[in-house]
């Protein structure tokens, strides 16, 4: 019965192409630590190096936005607190292209503004997302934002198609939010 | 002014900046846990050094291979700084280094001196190692 239940959840990965995966509460160093096995992962099998750079570099901003945006989150009191933000990802293999996906929580009161942002990065070409990105590289960070508010940006721009992204409601406060990138 | 110098870490850049000769180097890879944390001595060793009247010509090498997207909104900050500096008269160069077929960092180069007006700017394709 153990067997058989994992060896679902296994074959449901498997047939979507997902060749590495993690689910659970996500902090810097298990970004540190899941980035580097990625990056050998693709180093054995010969991904040339600016190929390999790509979707590291959107592998960093994905976990990087579900450290800090997740609404599921545990923080230790001590000096230099530690953040644990629940989340999951995944990078597979589909059509001959690397993707990442990432899943958290996020609270129903952020999803407007997230979407409003998705939607619009979505609509724009090459081009378009390059000159967003120049332009909020010189813009102060936003309120309230922990990070550079261009990581979505770079997610796009690293990406070879249009980002994909949905929202499922989960309760009255929250949503679960999926971020899809093909590089 | 006394140099700067840190040694490179899993995701924080080799800091090289000898003031005393004018000659300033970033290299490797930046996506730091907490970027005020690690920036925020470079920002101000720079800054002090920057303050120094009539200074040496200052050279500064960046040899990125990779930051994130919180790391660049800190070399903005930095290629702020130095512009203001230039345009206060002081002379500066940036060499940005990047990979052979690395278009990324090329473009990343390029967004970053669009605005320059002072400080002197050059992109210099470097050859891959070979490794990411």
């Amino acid at each position: 019965m153990l067997a058989q239940q994992y060896a679902g959840i296994k074959r449901d990965l498997d047939e979507k192409g997902i060749i590495f995966s993690f689910s659970g509460y996500l902090s810097e160093g298990i970004l540190y630590s899941l980035g580097e096995a990625l990056r050998e992962k693709m180093t054995l099998e010969e991904t040339d190096g600016p190929t390999v750079r790509r979707v590291f570099a959107v592998f960093v901003e994905q976990m990087q936005n579900i450290i800090r945006y997740s609404a599921e989150k545990v923080t230790g009191a001590r000096e230099k607190p530690v953040e644990l933000s629940a989340g999951m990802v995944t990078i597979g293999m589909e059509g001959g292209k690397v993707f990442i996906v990432c899943g958290n929580t996020v609270y129903n009161a952020d999803v407007p503004r997230l979407r409003d942002r998705l939607e619009y990065l979505k609509g724009l070409d090459k081009d378009a997302i390059k000159t967003y990105y120049r332009e909020q590289l010189r813009e102060a960070p936003e309120e309230g934002a922990r990070g550079a508010n261009i990581g979505l940006i770079e997610i796009a721009r690293r990406a070879s198609e249009p980002i994909e992204y949905d929202f499922l409601e989960m309760d009255e406060g929250k949503s679960f939010f999926c971020l899809k990138a093909r590089i | 002014m006394e140099s700067l110098k840190l040694p490179a870490t899993g995701r924080t850049p080799e800091v090289d900046f000898d003031f005393a000769q004018g000659v300033l180097r970033l290299s490797g890879e930046s996506y730091p846990d907490d970027v005020a944390t690690f920036f925020g001595p470079i920002f101000a060793a720079l800054r002090a050094f920057l303050a120094e009247a009539g200074g040496h010509p200052i050279r500064f090498d960046m040899e990125l291979l990779y930051f994130n997207s919180s790391s660049a909104k800190a070399l903005m900050n930095i290629f702020q700084m130095l512009e203001t500096a230039a345009g206060e008269g002081r002379s500066i160069s940036v060499t940005w280094c990047y990979e052979e077929n690395d278009d990324s960092m090329q473009e990343l180069g390029e967004d970053f001196a669009e605005d320059l007006q002072h400080v002197a700017f050059t992109l210099k394709q470097i050859p891959a190692d070979g490794a990411s």
